[in-house]
């Protein structure tokens, strides 16, 4: 595969969330403001992209029976730290404590692990590197896109500043979970009707 | 070589956990400074806000140093209270001293003793008087701060925090300002059991307002973490029962 398509497929054609449909649960979770969106794309591109490059760096030495162990030990360590990170700073504390649990759940997000094993541990480290941060990338682009509607809708603001004018009633169907689904849903419908070899017969 | 041999597997496993256990080890000393300056912040913004000196968002887009200034300005006085509710030591204004989360974690099993306990009361130039409560929630821990009136019996405002909750709705405690609103106005029955009662059913009404008392609605949908906030604050406002004792003594 050229390194072209490494990198751009993940953002559109072969996107992880609406064509693979991994990462859906923090998807639901972290998009009711973009500011929190936006800092757990960076953080899932951070984990996925460095966890990628380092597992791909050791490929060849990783024996095949522990083989997920020492994967799961690298993500957990880049989770912790990209936690940590976000707790130090000043302008970071407030998303980091607005995400809590999601950011160590950052872990268990299958597209994180879905990588590593079916790209990483095959391929070159620079190529992984850039895949992992594409894969991210495309979770991040999702999020925000599902972000966007669900803060503007929901509070009428974006990035915390004030958009609809004030006599909008925001819409707190929005704000919960199950509108995150639908719009994801919106999302798959018109990725498919763009994209036809997507479509079963 | 062979990597799938037991003796070079068990070796691989022990470094790879050795280096990750060193590096996460080194990053969490290095920037722990730091983290303890937010929660710092943190925990300052709160008691601020039940307090009534602001909203969480003001504090928030302060900033850190803002924060500590305003508290800075407010604040007369800040001590810890024994079971007697006598001053055991002060808490240094100058560095801004406020108990952390740990630090009320670690009391909170002497006031579950009874006794040997030393907790903080924070005594504003305005005669308010701020007390945190540390408690269990649902998930894992809830707390918060209470602010009386100078009466050292009305409730003047409440700001209520936790780890893991259920978000939209034991996560409620902290994110629906109806809630905390909920406190403002009520009082707490020092000297009698419960101090002060989350109930679920409604606390009785009139006129589609809570009667003053000592009870407040309990969450719809998070009976276990507002049980789990009813046992913290009668516990902890039951551990300061004697301290605001001491504020009757001296009206009469």
């Amino acid at each position: 595969m050229k390194l072209k398509e490494t990198v751009l497929d993940p953002i559109f054609k072969s996107n992880p969330i609406t064509v693979l449909v991994l990462g859906i649960c923090s998807s639901l979770a972290v998009t009711v403001t973009m500011k929190g969106a936006l800092v757990m794309a960076i953080s899932v591109m951070a984990v996925c992209g460095i966890s990628s490059l380092i597992l791909s760096t050791l490929r060849n030495t990783i024996p095949g029976r522990v083989r997920i162990i020492v994967q799961l030990v690298v993500v957990a360590m880049m989770v912790i730290l990209v936690d940590q990170i976000l707790k130090s700073f000043e302008s970071t504390f407030p998303i980091d404590k607005q995400l809590s649990v999601y950011i160590s759940l950052i872990i268990t997000n299958c597209i994180v692990m879905g990588r590593i094993e079916a790209f990483a541990l095959g391929n070159k480290p620079i190529p992984s590197f850039l895949d992992g941060l594409a894969n991210g990338a495309g979770y991040g682009l999702v999020l925000l896109i599902v972000a966007f509607f669900r803060e503007l809708l929901g509070s009428g603001t974006l990035f915390g500043m004030q958009i609809m004018p004030a006599s909008y009633v925001t819409n707190n169907l929005v704000i919960l979970p199950p509108f995150a689904l639908i719009l994801l849903g919106c999302i798959v419908w018109v990725q498919r009707s763009i994209q036809k070899d997507l479509q079963e017969k | 070589m062979n990597t799938n041999s037991n003796l070079y597997t068990v070796i691989y496993t022990a470094i790879i956990v050795t280096v990750v256990a060193a590096v996460l080890a080194f990053v969490s000393q290095s920037l722990k400074g730091k983290q303890e300056a937010n929660e710092k912040a943190e925990t300052i913004s709160q008691m601020l806000t039940a307090g009534g000196f602001g909203s969480k968002a003001e504090f928030q887009a302060m900033g850190n140093v803002k924060v500590l200034e305003t508290y800075g300005n407010e604040i007369e006085e800040a001590f810890t209270v024994d079971a007697e509710g006598a001053k055991v030591a002060d808490l240094d204004l100058g560095q801004k001293e406020v108990f952390s989360r740990s630090q009320l974690k670690a009391q909170n099993y002497k006031v579950k003793d009874g006794n040997g306990y030393a907790i903080p009361v924070y005594k504003f130039k305005n005669g308010i008087t701020v007390v945190p409560v540390y408690g269990a929630g649902l998930w894992g821990p809830v707390w918060g701060y209470i602010a009386f009136e100078a009466d050292g019996q009305t409730i003047h405002g409440a700001y209520f925090d936790h780890e893991s909750e259920t978000a939209g709705l034991g996560a409620k405690i902290k994110d629906d300002p109806a809630f905390q609103a909920e406190f403002v106005g009520e009082k707490a029955f020092f000297g009698e059991s419960p101090v002060f009662a989350i109930v679920k059913g409604g606390a009785p009404k009139e006129d589609g307002k809570s009667v003053v008392d000592n009870q407040i609605d309990a969450i719809t949908g998070a009976t276990m973490t507002s049980n789990g906030l009813d046992a913290a604050i009668n516990m902890w406002l039951g551990a300061y029962a004697a301290y605001f004792g001491t504020f009757k003594a001296e009206e009469e």
